[in-house]
């Protein structure tokens, strides 16, 4: 015993000593005598990729169910019952990757990283739910995307908000996903699915944080509706602008509107607009020249954004490991820790990599940033620019329409609209 | 279904009950749950300073039964708190989904049972009320977010940029004062006169210096000992392996495959742009290089998959000739096998351009040698020592050998040779006396200093169009050509020639060696074995085709690939035995490149990799 | 009210009837161009990420050649206890007696009492099998991927005790919080058909 343990003792010395010491035979494996089999590792294995593209087949189909329902048939009853199936399905079956709004990155990662190559299935779920936008506006809110329905259940008690607010409040959705690119394509994070808010439910599991974050989000939901969908969802931001392009979309009434205002108040997400009358519309001179002035200041809130984002990049890139590790060596800094080695440190010191190598690559990331920084910030800055520009516009209406941008196609509204197909009105209607 | 709905409508007081006490619930087993999660994060099983503290004590007085009791006591109190602290989150997540599913039902069907009651609005908005106000709040929430990242970026503003490009310059700067300081060092112990009259002075600067320097040296020393490095022979950097000694080090090579059937065969890809160089692999990636007249590419490929990565271009290279050289059709513009680091990969082509990409193929430098007078066309492969990158460039007008910086292209060393044009690529070993180039041309074999480039020794042994590159093993060189002989040849500051044969000489694949044997084949499919020390011949071999790629031993077996194809896998033994034999159903030329468990061929059109 | 509000709406709108229908018709036109561009700059998209396209998908799986044992397999995860596990890569095991991933490097009583374990959730079995020979298996259930095995097996053995990611239980997130703790970056993404990264053997696959 004191031999064996004197041996295993030098190699230890030795190991030491010699550069990746792991999985090296030292000590070679027996024969048995007495016959003994060895068992064999046990490697399970993943979920099987036939799932992954039924998943896909499945997205397709609830994407043309919820659509009929919705433009078709018209039932508010249809589109709940769908959601459910998405919550039950995408959500705690599926157990949420991957999702649409997440493959917005994967796309962005293929896009620039060349060494990332994209799944064909995720790139499925990135485009069908645009396609079918771009055809029918966004069904895929109303009942597919599990973070939207399960919100779509929990709004109990939803409150009305101002609209002006809320035409403020959605603005961020865009600022998230110029951020949630960014950070895609300097393959620094998945923003997106780093703070998503309803995974752990369907997991069942998650850290402290992810709970809290997505308790939070459902409490508020009660009150005002699908908060994340309205006021963050990235991929809502980007079927927001091309549902307002959308061939057809759901429509209030089934034929023409009788003004009766019953649908006023009936939307949670304050997507209807409301009719702009003549009286409303101010004189001429100033009503344009006030448009021209945010049509030309365009421009300069762009260059205002990307400087203001240029400036920031140091802030944003400080985001990506590479370039912490390299500013935390720098600075000698440890990642804060007093009293030993930080991990980051002792894993760079065994990589291999020499410091000039790292430096390198965190200034180049860093440069990454600086232009991405401007491009963001200008980017930011043209969805200032054209949100005002578009606040300035009178565009004359009389109908209650669904905003085609805002409208998550829930079709709520529907059954507040007493008109009938056959242009009979329903006059006692009820559910 | 009306009567569904009567029975909901009839008991809207009954869900709201159901409700509240459902919400009341929730919020009890919730609060649970975030009490029971903070006292699972207080009894964290991994860092049980307890127990450590009380192992640590008991280790030092081993007899102390009693603390031991106590130990495994704690131990398993432990363990249990913290499993049944995991089973109680986890029942109490159930729960609390229960609770919430059911509150968010009974809330649901007494929505559903209330009629809808349209409100009409009473208070008119004004649109242009609206977009006034929320005109205000964009522009207020936009000039915040402008005010507060600017603040930000001032604030924590620490020029990252510039602090890295400074901290390169550092690191540079620092390592080449070191390397520089090691000989001046050396100076002074060498003139202990000079040192004395300017002791005081200089024992300020050695008190700086000394450690420094230490450190250096062992660095040296230990990359001294390890050539191939362990990463380098983990993995198949550069043609015929680690150093170009046609020797690789991984395991489990299979020995069967079939490619018509895609037996054992993993994947095949096809390969942009012909080239006569072989697959180099380091980690997931395999590289090889292709090239035509005008158009010159390096290939990086997935391991696993198959899947081409990237491609680079290897253009706009300043001094690169408008036209390419004229070239034969068996050599190609692409013959030199690229070699990496697994940092840079570097490859070089008959033009004379040398490009060096990142892993991910992004072109860190380039640069062109001076278009190569070579009547077939440029041949030799790369090697990398350290951090030069070898090149062998003997051709009509120049014959040198140089190293350039993997980081920059900048020439480190440069040796000039006055030898004849040779088409064979360098071999680099360790030997007592650091690491060796072993070069091979008309008329000479010469040996030198891959640190500084410094010629060893050199040895008048062959003549002629030398293709083949050396083998290396025990101190001796094997070096060989058509028409002239096999020779070996003691390494060392005085070379000699322990031994020479005549009867069978190979003209492009290059010999293997171990310490006992020497195998040889040749393009008209003979295959020799001759013993190391005494040339003595102890086996030949005939195949029906020839060979034009180079025999790798591996895994304690030779693989030799004929013209059609065929791999002869053979023991490297005193007598021929056969282990196997496999066929691509595709000329091949090439030699392999190996990874564990698995075999990388390069075709004309086809990249394969044979494993299972 | 409602029909107030028509009264005043509707005579002002009537001379613009055809303006609108113009409006509309201009509306329409340029909805469809953008529609067009929308359709044109997807397909562009789809068709740039055709080259980079893989039929199948990734899983995660950490190399245990870079792996530094730093512990946060345990506790980065999404899942509680991770889905990192302990492999015991039996090709490679030495059988020692004296094993560096289960005893405490300062044990001398050789006996699976609490004190020598280095597992702090006991989830290693030793089993005896011949003189001098014992095998080691992990208890999957009770492993909670610490890594602190697979360190003194690493140091002190042949390093067959192995992290790697347990395909059964990972629920495979589109971006592993794992792998963006993780100090040494060895995660990475791999392909479903070989999930799993053992270093210094060829893997088996279970039969």
């Amino acid at each position: 015993m004191k031999k064996k343990i004197a041996i295993i003792f030098l190699l230890t010395i030795i190991s030491l000593q010699i550069y990746n010491s792991f999985a090296v035979q030292r000590f070679p494996k027996p024969e048995f005598e007495s016959g003994h089999t060895q068992p064999p590792t046990i490697t399970p294995d993943p979920r099987s990729h036939a799932l992954a593209v039924l998943d896909v087949f499945v997205l397709a189909a609830a994407l043309t169910v919820v659509t009929w329902l919705v433009l078709k048939k018209r039932s508010r009853n249809g589109v709940f019952w769908m959601s459910v199936f998405a919550v039950l399905y995408f959500g705690f079956f599926r157990e949420g990757c991957v999702c649409s709004v997440g493959s917005l990155q994967n796309v962005t990662l293929a896009l620039f990283n060349p060494e990332y190559s994209i799944p064909i299935t995720v790139t499925a779920f990135f485009v069908l739910p645009i396609v079918y936008t771009l055809f029918f506006g966004r069904t895929f809110c109303a009942g597919v995307c599990p973070l939207g329905t399960i919100q779509d259940i929990f709004a109990l008690r939803p409150l009305p908000i101002k609209t002006w607010l809320e035409k403020v409040l959605g603005i961020i959705p865009f600022i998230y996903l110029g951020l949630a690119i960014l950070y895609a394509a300097t393959s620094t994070d998945f923003v997106i699915c780093r703070y998503d808010p309803f995974i752990g439910f369907f997991r069942l599991d998650a850290t402290f944080m992810m709970f809290a974050i997505g308790g939070i989000m459902l409490l508020i939901g009660v009150f005002i509706a699908r908060p994340y969908c309205r006021f963050l969802c990235p991929y809502g931001a980007l079927l927001n602008l091309v549902s307002r392009f959308s061939k057809k979309h759901l429509t209030i009434t089934p034929t023409e509107c009788i003004q009766c205002r019953l649908c006023e108040n009936s939307c949670p997400f304050e997507a209807i607009d409301k009719p702009v009358l003549l009286k409303e519309k101010e004189e001429r001179p100033i009503a344009v020249r006030r448009f021209l002035m945010y049509t030309i200041i365009i421009p300069v809130l762009i260059l205002i954004g990307g400087f203001t984002g240029s400036q920031f990049h140091e802030n944003l890139a400080s985001a990506n490991s590479k370039v912490r590790l390299a500013n935390e060596l720098i600075n000698e800094t440890n990642f804060g820790e007093t009293e030993k080695e930080a991990f980051e440190i002792t894993a760079f010191k065994a990589s291999g990599q020499t410091k000039t190598e790292l430096y390198t690559e965190a200034a180049k990331i860093t440069k990454q940033f600086y232009y991405g920084g401007w491009m963001l910030g200008g980017f930011i800055g043209l969805v200032f620019g054209l949100t005002l520009v578009s606040l300035t516009i009178f565009r004359y209406k009389e109908d209650y329409t669904p905003n085609k941008g805002s409208c998550l196609s829930c079709a709520r509204c529907v059954d507040y609209c007493p008109v009938l197909p056959e242009n009979k009105i329903e006059l006692n209607k009820s559910i | 279904m009306e009567k569904i709905r009567k029975l909901i409508i009839a008991n809207v007081q009954l869900w709201k009950a159901i409700s509240y006490v459902a919400a009341i619930f929730s919020f009890i087993i919730c609060f649970l749950i975030i009490a029971n999660y903070f006292q699972i994060n207080r009894i964290d099983p991994v860092n049980t300073e307890i127990i450590n503290n009380l192992v640590e004590r008991l280790n030092q007085n081993p007899n102390d039964e009693a603390l031991r009791e106590e130990i495994r006591e704690i131990d398993l109190l432990a363990r249990k708190a913290y499993f049944t602290n995991q089973w109680q989150i986890r029942t109490g997540g159930y729960f609390l989904l229960i609770g919430v599913i059911i509150f968010v039902i009974s809330i649901q069907l007494m929505n559903s049972a209330k009629k809808i009651t349209p409100e009409v609005g009473d208070k008119d908005e004004n649109n242009l009320f609206i977009q006034k106000t929320a005109r205000k709040w964009v522009s207020i929430g936009g000039a915040g977010i402008v005010v507060l990242a600017l603040l930000f970026a001032f604030l924590s503003h620490n020029k990252l940029e510039e602090t890295f490009n400074q901290a390169i310059i550092a690191e540079n700067s620092g390592n080449e004062e070191l390397t520089t300081k090691v000989p001046a060092v050396e100076q002074e112990t060498a003139n202990p006169i000079v040192q004395e009259e300017s002791e005081e002075v200089d024992n300020v600067q050695e008190a700086v210096e000394e450690p420094q320097t230490e450190e250096i040296e062992t660095n040296v020393q230990e990359i001294k000992d390890i050539y191939p490095t362990a990463e380098m022979k983990a993995n198949f950097p550069s043609f015929r392996g680690p150093g170009g000694n046609g020797i690789a080090y991984q395991k489990n090579i299979p020995e069967s495959w079939d490619g018509p059937s895609g037996n054992n065969i993993l994947w095949k890809a096809s390969i942009p742009l012909q080239g006569y160089n072989s697959p180099v692999i380091w980690g997931n990636k395999v590289f090889l290089s292709g090239a035509i007249a005008n158009k010159q590419e390096v290939y990086c490929y997935d391991a696993n998959t198959g899947n081409l990565i990237w491609t680079a271009v290897a253009d706009n290279i300043p001094g690169s000739p408008t036209t390419a050289p004229a070239v034969t059709g068996d050599t190609g513009h692409s013959a030199p096998t690229v070699t990496t680091d697994g940092k840079k990969v570097f490859a070089i082509y008959s033009t004379g351009d040398v490009i060096a990409l990142d892993m991910n193929g992004k072109r860190v430098w380039a640069k062109n040698l001076g278009v190569p007078e070579n009547h077939y066309g440029y041949s030799s492969s790369l090697y990398i020592y350290e951090d030069k990158l070898i090149i062998q460039y003997d051709h009509r007008s120049a014959s040198k050998v140089m190293a350039l910086s993997v980081n920059t292209g900048e020439a480190i060393w440069t040796t000039e040779r006055n030898g004849k044009i040779s088409w064979a690529s360098p071999v680099l070993v360790q030997t007592n006396n650091g690491v060796e180039i072993l070069l091979l041309t008309d008329p000479f074999l010469a040996s030198y200093d891959a640190k500084t480039g410094k010629e060893l020794w050199r040895i008048d042994c062959l003549f002629g169009e030398i293709g083949p590159s050396v083998a290396y093993a025990d101190g001796i060189v094997f070096a060989t050509n058509e028409y002239a002989s096999l020779v070996a040849i003691k390494a060392g500051a005085q070379p000699e020639k322990l031994w020479e044969q005549y009867d069978y000489l190979s003209d492009v694949p290059s010999p293997v060696a171990t310490d006992k044997y020497l195998f040889l084949a040749t393009s008209y499919g003979v295959v020799v074995c001759h013993d190391a020390k005494t040339g003595e011949l102890l086996w030949e071999q005939e195949f029906q085709e020839g060979f034009y790629s180079s025999p790798i031993l591996v895994d304690n077996k030779i693989y030799l690939i004929d013209k059609k194809g065929v791999t002869h896998i053979f023991k490297p033994d005193k007598e021929y035995v056969s282990i196997g034999k496999a066929s691509l159903g595709e000329g091949v030329v090439s030699t392999p490149g190996f990874a564990d468990g698995r075999i990388y061929i390069r075709t004309d059109k086809n990249l394969y990799c044979i494993g299972k | 009210m409602a029909k107030k509000e028509k009264k005043k709406g509707l005579p002002a709108s009537l001379p613009n009837r055809q303006g609108r229908k113009a409006g509309l018709n201009r509306r329409d036109f340029i909805d469809k161009g953008f529609r067009f561009s929308i359709a044109v700059g997807l397909i562009g998209i789809v068709g740039s990420l055709f080259k980079k396209s893989q039929a199948k998908e990734y899983v995660w799986q950490l190399d245990p050649s870079k792996c530094t044992h730093c512990g946060r397999c345990a506790t980065s995860c999404v899942l509680t206890p991770s889905a990192v596990k302990c492999f015991h890569v039996y090709d490679m095991c030495g059988y020692c007696d004296l094993c560096g991933g289960y005893f405490r490097p300062s044990s001398k009583n050789l006996t699976t009492a609490a004190e020598n374990q280095l597992c702090p959730t006991s989830a290693i079995e030793r089993k005896f099998i011949e003189e001098p020979f014992f095998e080691y298996h992990i208890i999957e259930d009770l492993c909670i991927g610490c890594a602190k095995c697979v360190k003194g097996c690493g140091a002190f053995g042949n390093g067959s005790l192995q992290l790697q990611v347990n395909h059964r239980l990972c629920v495979n997130c589109n971006e592993c919080a794992i792998a963006r703790d993780c100090p040494a970056d060895a995660y990475q993404r791999v392909s479903i058909d070989d999930p799993y990264l053992f270093a210094g053997f060829e893997q088996k696959k279970e039969g």
